[in-house]
């Protein structure tokens, strides 16, 4: 992209195109140049494989949780695909009262009632 | 009997409920002047949901109570002038106020917070249980025709007061609840401010159960087991209906009372008159695709009398009316018998656009 493209025969250096402002270094200069850039190409690449492999086997022994099925195909009736059965429940587990009373139930059946006093 | 298990090390001092179920995680504690509950599953997802709903409360608080002195909301009704720059989450609750109050034909009325005040409800309302009668005052209502809201600009007339009960607690259920359902990747949550609830997620199997009631005053178990009663009958104690997706909010004029002016008040504004409402209703239910849209329905309903059961059923809103004597009114689908699913409408029924439709005047 300097002059070595300027030398080559149909090689037309575009308009308002300017030298590169760095002095320009000589054949081995450059070698040396893409030497480096090599070497460090290999350890970018070493890297990646080598996150890639551990990514690999944390997840291989720590399934992340799936995200609920949206489309019917995958949906397990009383569950999700992979995930945790949804619950069935048999008591309140909440209480819509205008008088502001929260009902609890317990265990055994036993209701609280609890006066709040709002809404 | 609810069974303190151990304080949660996150929060404003949440209280681990035993519900008799390890398959779901359930925990409680005072927020805006009532109670906060909030139910997840899987039970591990708890600590986390908590922790977001804590957040969005908190904000919520800070914003729009008209007790804290140093909200957000009191700032600008102690404020000389009338224009006002808002946070984005205290304009977003009057928005949603005025949107209500077009839709409802001004049924529920964000104004009226000067009248509640002149009625004796200017604290929290324990305060007010605990404190003596006082005369009454009185106060226009401005109309909420008459508040201007422009993105983050709002236009208040002077001394005008706003009051947000109709949906912000509504709101703050929307809120917590979606922002907690958006943090997991598997499962529920419920998320009940003072009976406004919200769900999000993917519901239990059936759908979250879920006490519709009106009592007026605490009641022993064998008092409530012997009024439990059949849909229709005189006194009836309660309903248990499941709710899979939406919400559902109950407003009644059962309680939040208190003496003024040798008068028993309570707390739902008849923005016509400035009075409590005197309707035929004292206790209404509504399920809708959002708990501010549900709360504003059921307290609308509450002031529109006689024609609330024809307007929820040209809304399409399942509702359950509990008349002065008792009496039980379904409407728009919702189940007449115990444990029954309340399908909550998939889509919003208050238009965002500048006009209402169809209010029950």
């Amino acid at each position: 992209m300097d002059k070595d493209f300027d030398e080559r025969p149909g090689w037309v250096r575009l308009p308002g195109r300017e030298d590169p402002p760095y002095p320009r270094g000589t054949a081995s200069a450059r070698a040396g140049g893409v030497r480096r850039v090599r070497r460090a190409s290999n350890w970018t690449a070493a890297a990646l494989i080598a996150g890639v492999a551990a990514a690999t086997g944390y997840f291989a022994h720590h399934p992340p949780p799936v995200t609920p099925a949206t489309s019917a195909v995958t949906t397990v009736p009383g569950g999700t695909a992979a995930g945790p059965h949804k619950p069935s429940l048999n008591v309140p587990v909440a209480t819509s009262s205008g008088s502001g009373v929260t009902v609890s139930t317990g265990p055994h059946g036993v209701k609280t009632y609890t006066y709040r006093g709002d809404n | 009997m609810d069974t303190v298990t151990r304080r949660l090390p996150v929060g404003l001092g949440w209280t681990l409920l035993d519900i008799g179920t390890a398959t779901v995680g359930v925990a409680e504690r005072d927020a805006l002047g009532t109670s906060a509950r909030v139910v997840a599953w899987p039970p591990y997802n708890l600590a986390r949901v908590l922790a977001i709903v804590d957040i969005e409360l908190g904000r919520l608080d800070e914003q729009a109570s008209r007790f804290r002195a140093d909200s957000e909301i009191s700032a600008v009704h102690r404020s000389a002038r009338t224009a006002h720059i808002l946070s984005e989450g205290l304009a977003e609750a009057i928005a949603v106020a005025l949107t209500a109050a077009r839709w409802t034909g001004g049924l529920v009325d964000p104004t009226v917070g000067g009248a509640l005040s002149a009625l004796g409800y200017d604290r929290d309302f324990a305060a007010i249980r605990q404190g003596r009668a006082r005369p009454l005052a009185s106060a226009c209502i401005p109309g909420w025709e008459s508040v201007r809201l422009d993105g983050r600009r709002l236009r208040l007339p002077a001394g005008s007061r706003l009051d947000l009960g109709a949906t912000a607690k509504g709101l703050g259920s929307d809120r917590a609840a979606s922002a907690a359902a958006a943090a997991m990747t598997v499962g529920g949550v419920l998320v009940s401010l003072g009976g406004d609830i919200a769900v999000a997620g993917e519901s239990p199997s059936g759908g979250w159960p879920v006490l519709v009631t009106d009592e007026p005053e605490p009641l022993s178990p064998a008092d409530a087991r012997s009024r439990r009663s059949a849909p229709g009958s005189q006194r009836p104690a309660g309903q248990v209906v499941r709710l899979a997706a939406g919400a559902l909010a109950t407003s009644s004029i059962t309680c939040r009372q208190w003496r003024g002016g040798g008068q028993l008040l309570h707390h739902i504004v008849d923005p016509r008159t400035g009075r409590p409402t005197e309707g035929p209703w004292r206790t209404v239910s509504v399920a809708a695709a959002n708990c501010a849209e549900a709360n504003a329905a059921s307290t609308a309903a509450v002031v529109a009398g006689d024609q609330a059961p024809a307007w929820l059923a040209e809304q399409g809103l399942p509702a359950r009316l509990v008349a002065r004597d008792g009496t039980v009114r379904f409407v728009s689908g919702w189940p007449e018998a115990d444990d029954g699913l309340v399908e909550a409408p998939a889509t919003c029924r208050m238009p965002a656009g500048p006009r209402g439709r169809g209010a029950p005047r």
